[in-house]
């Protein structure tokens, strides 16, 4: 009971605090809290997949820049109408699930290790690709320039869109979590643990996964989409490799299959590198943000596998556990 | 018909290119079971080092020789701290080599700047033949030839060595070499740095064919080799020589006949395969 | 006189499993040790573990006054065992000479000798000499594999259920050469063939639930029909 408690509190005061936070804090940190919501947003979905299904894709950038492209193209051909609003959402959507089912048609045939390694390479094959055509298609994406682009008026006001980051982010932990409690969840993480057994259970793995796929990609493409709002701005980065193994990063640093972990690891990730781009100063190594990059992944990866919620949820179990066993201890000693 | 001779070679030749990639690739993930994603990143370093050692000795079989130097250095050391703590772990050799995919391609970028460096193709390899209305480049010949040549020599590795045999032993169960007083896990660190070499080969063979080097050749040319590799069976040497003729073929033809699907024909082709043949071409079911 | 192999006491984990809770045998050089008990008792594990392929988390295994613990296999092997696993572990993709080629661990005329001398007691082997091991029988895939341990200079073979899947008349073979082996290398055989078991061994330790719960001579195993269907579920017809 007490534990609840002080739990409420805690989710209060945070609340609270993040609330007031855009009027007591100056613009970089603002607009770098509000990318922090949206990208954990990306990095949760990346944990249904990794964390939850056990699914390696390696093209989920694809979903991402393709939700932040779609809004730039219908913003700038189409205006920043309420109708243009609904048309880019509406096909922000539909490309991520279109895209999701078609790669997952190809990714998900074999099964065991070496199935893992050929979602790897296929996934990765397919974003590629929609990263190629987004350069190609230079009337509509602008190629290796970037798109620069209006967008709708309401969400013009730079602490209003703070909020609509905050809200975005609440509404989607809430619907990932449902996500991954439903039935549906559960089958998932069966087939993770043993994809096997999960079959021989007769669920249709090929179609769980299927859908996993489906889920994250159009939560990534949200992210994405959000992601337009704030920076109103896209260029082909969003769509590579690096930036599927930014959400990556995310939910290894935070622990996967944790799905709050992403959250964690992204404002984490997030943090260290806006802090070391401001050493830059001191010595231009700090200007090679990728190269931490890969030593935070590769360290994080072979010696931090449970990452932060990870081994915060192990430390708070086995101390339960000395705590149950010391007291049925003292109750022996009476 | 002219046209046919000349795409046939211009196929052949990237096919040859693409082999030195696959061939690796597919030999690793058949005997250790781990498919390298920063193979790419030896294609870079390779053609890095080769232009390097090119304009300091201006000897183009050393500026060779140092890429496959390079290329084996890097393999052996990913394999010794990287990939062997992670032995038996699928997601993590994925995740592990993926990090050092991006470190060394950056770094490639601190060391030798952003921006493409030219690279000429050395004076005997460069102009062309011509026979009637065919003109072939003789660069294009000599990438076929250096396929060839190692191809061949693979197939003699494989077929008439010890480690050969370990291979092919190995590829069914690497416990059971080990249980004849082998350590395999020392031919695991041999075929990955061989494998490793090979790509950084293909870099240094790359850079004159297309003029220069630049950082994002190696994933553009990996993804190539990945569906060699599944279309030809994962795993599988002979997959991986057909596949890359294969898809050399298919980017040659559609470049000429129809360009924007250049970047894609290789994709749909991997498509077509896996949907009539789900585990490719010469089939090998990854078994660990 | 000291035993060859001795294993004291060991307890073997694979992944969560504690397989091997107090496995202890000696073998002593010349004699036929059989590994009796039922499925799942531990007896592939035991000998597993003695090559180090399940490395034991407690108690000791000595060759010759080796300690074998803590070697990785392929050096554990090298002390002088020869191993033939339960599924033969022969290579497919290997012709029968390779497959021999590779289990040589040198190449002086001792081991030549050796191998033509193995080629003499299966002809078989001989004739398919240069064939790919895939097109073997499962009996001539048994005895490349018993080839494959006595080509080297072993201090002692260990069997896994030779006769497993095996028919009749190729269990018959394999019981000769059992027998013709037995004068010349000292040997521990699983085996759930009773009568193969008894016809080659020389003692029994039977391991029931990852523990040696019992040992003796195989001619006193032979008279106790009360131990066999207890720990054996034999039923005598």
């Amino acid at each position: 009971m007490t534990a609840k408690w002080w739990l409420w509190a805690a989710y209060a005061v945070a609340l609270i605090s993040l609330l007031v936070f855009p009027h007591v804090t100056g613009v970089m940190m603002r607009e770098l809290i509000g990318r922090i919501f949206i990208l954990a947003v990306f990095g949760m979905s990346y944990d249904i997949l990794r964390g939850y299904t056990g699914i390696i894709n390696l093209g989920h950038a694809a979903f991402f820049g393709g939700g932040t492209y779609i809004a730039g193209i219908v913003f700038t051909r189409l205006g920043t109408s309420a109708a243009a609003l609904l048309l880019a959402v509406a096909l922000a959507w539909a490309f991520a699930a279109l895209l999701a089912l078609i790669m997952g048609q190809f990714a998900f045939r074999n099964t065991g290790a070496g199935g893992v390694l050929a979602c790897a390479m296929i996934t990765l094959a397919f974003g590629e690709m929609v990263r190629h055509t987004a350069e190609t298609l230079r009337e509509f994406t602008q190629g290796a320039d970037g798109l620069t682009f209006v967008v709708p008026v309401i969400f013009r006001d730079r602490i209003g869109m703070y909020y609509y980051a905050l809200l975005f982010l609440v509404v989607m932990t809430v619907l990932l979590r449902q996500f991954i409690n439903s039935p549906t969840g559960r089958v998932l993480q069966a087939i993770r643990d043993n994809e096997q057994r999960a079959r021989f259970l007769g669920y249709d793995v090929r179609k769980y996964k299927l859908l996993a796929l489906v889920t994250a990609a159009l939560a990534a493409s949200s992210s994405g989409f959000m992601f337009a709002l704030l920076t109103r701005f896209a260029n082909t980065d969003l769509l590579s490799v690096q930036n599927t193994l930014n959400a990556l990063l995310f939910t290894i640093v935070g622990g996967t299959g944790t799905l709050y972990g992403a959250i964690v690891g992204t404002a984490f990730v997030q943090l260290v590198q806006s802090y070391l781009l401001e050493l830059r100063g001191i010595h231009e190594i700090f200007a090679r943000w990728q190269i931490f990059f890969g030593a935070i992944y590769v360290l994080v990866v072979l010696y931090m596998p449970l990452g932060m919620v990870g081994a915060f949820l192990r430390i708070k179990g086995s101390l339960a556990r000395w705590r149950t066993a010391g007291s049925n201890h003292t109750e022996a000693g009476e | 018909m002219h046209i046919f001779v000349m795409l046939l070679v211009n196929g052949l030749a990237e096919g040859a290119l693409i082999f030195l990639m696959a061939a690796g690739l597919s030999i690793i993930l058949g005997l250790v079971g781990v498919v390298n994603f920063a193979h790419g990143t030896l294609f870079i370093w390779g053609g890095y080092m080769s232009i390097w050692v090119f304009r300091l000795t201006a000897s183009f079989p050393l500026a060779l020789l140092a890429a496959l130097a390079t290329g084996v250095i890097m393999g052996i050391v990913f394999e010794r701290l990287f990939v062997k703590p992670v032995y038996g772990k699928v997601t993590s050799q994925i995740l592990i080599t993926l990090g050092l995919m991006i470190i060394f391609t950056d770094m490639v970028r601190l060391l030798w700047g952003p921006n493409p460096i030219p690279m000429v193709r050395p004076p005997w390899l460069d102009g062309t033949w011509v026979f009637g209305q065919v003109i072939i480049a003789r660069y294009r010949v000599f990438l076929i030839a250096v396929g060839l040549f190692v191809a061949v020599g693979i197939n003699y590795l494989i077929n008439k060595t010890r480690i050969g045999m370990v291979m092919r032993a190995g590829i069914q169960s690497p416990e059971m070499v080990q249980a004849l007083g082998i350590n395999i896990k020392l031919y695991f660190a041999a075929v990955f740095a061989g494998g490793a070499g090979l790509a950084a080969l293909g870099g240094a063979l790359y850079a004159p064919l297309v003029g220069s080097v630049w950082s994002g050749m190696g994933i553009d040319n990996q993804i190539l080799a990945f569906i060699v590799v599944i279309l030809g069976g994962m795993g599988s040497f002979y997959g991986s020589a057909v596949g890359s003729i294969l898809i050399g073929l298919t980017s040659a033809f559609t470049a000429w006949f129809f360009p924007p699907l250049t970047a894609y024909s290789t994709l749909l082709i991997m498509v077509v395969i896996l949907s009539l043949k789900p585990e490719g071409l010469f089939g090998l079911a990854v078994r660990k | 006189m000291k035993p060859l192999l001795k294993v004291e006491d060991i307890s073997s984990f694979i992944g969560p499993f504690h397989i091997l809770q107090g496995v202890s045998l000696e073998v002593y050089p010349g004699e036929v040790v059989v590994i009796l008990g039922r499925n799942g008792a531990g007896k592939t594990t035991t000998l597993r573990s003695i090559i180090g392929q399940v490395p034991p988390a407690r108690g000791q295994i000595t060759l010759d006054g080796v300690s074998l613990l803590n070697m990785p296999t392929h050096m554990a092997v090298r002390a002088g065992i020869g191993y033939v696993p339960e599924d033969y572990g022969v290579f497919d993709l290997l012709t029968v000479e390779e497959n021999l080629k590779l289990a040589m661990r040198q190449s002086d005329k001792a081991t030549l000798t050796r191998r033509d001398e193995v080629l003499d007691i299966f002809p078989d082997l001989g004739i398919a000499y240069k064939r790919l091991a895939m097109t073997l029988s499962g009996g001539q895939r048994q005895m490349l594999s018993i080839s494959r341990a006595l080509v080297n200079d072993n201090k002692i073979i260990l069997i896994d259920e030779p006769s497993k899947g095996l028919a009749p008349i190729i269990v018959e073979r394999i019981q000769n050469v059992l027998m013709t082996l037995k004068k010349k290398t000292t040997i521990v055989l699983v085996e759930q063939n009773f009568a193969l078991a008894c016809a080659v061994g020389d003692r029994y330790y039977i391991i029931n639930e990852g523990r040696t719960v019992l040992s003796g001579t195989v001619d006193d195993l032979i008279d106790d029909t009360a131990l066999q269907q207890t720990h054996l579920g034999l039923v005598l017809t």
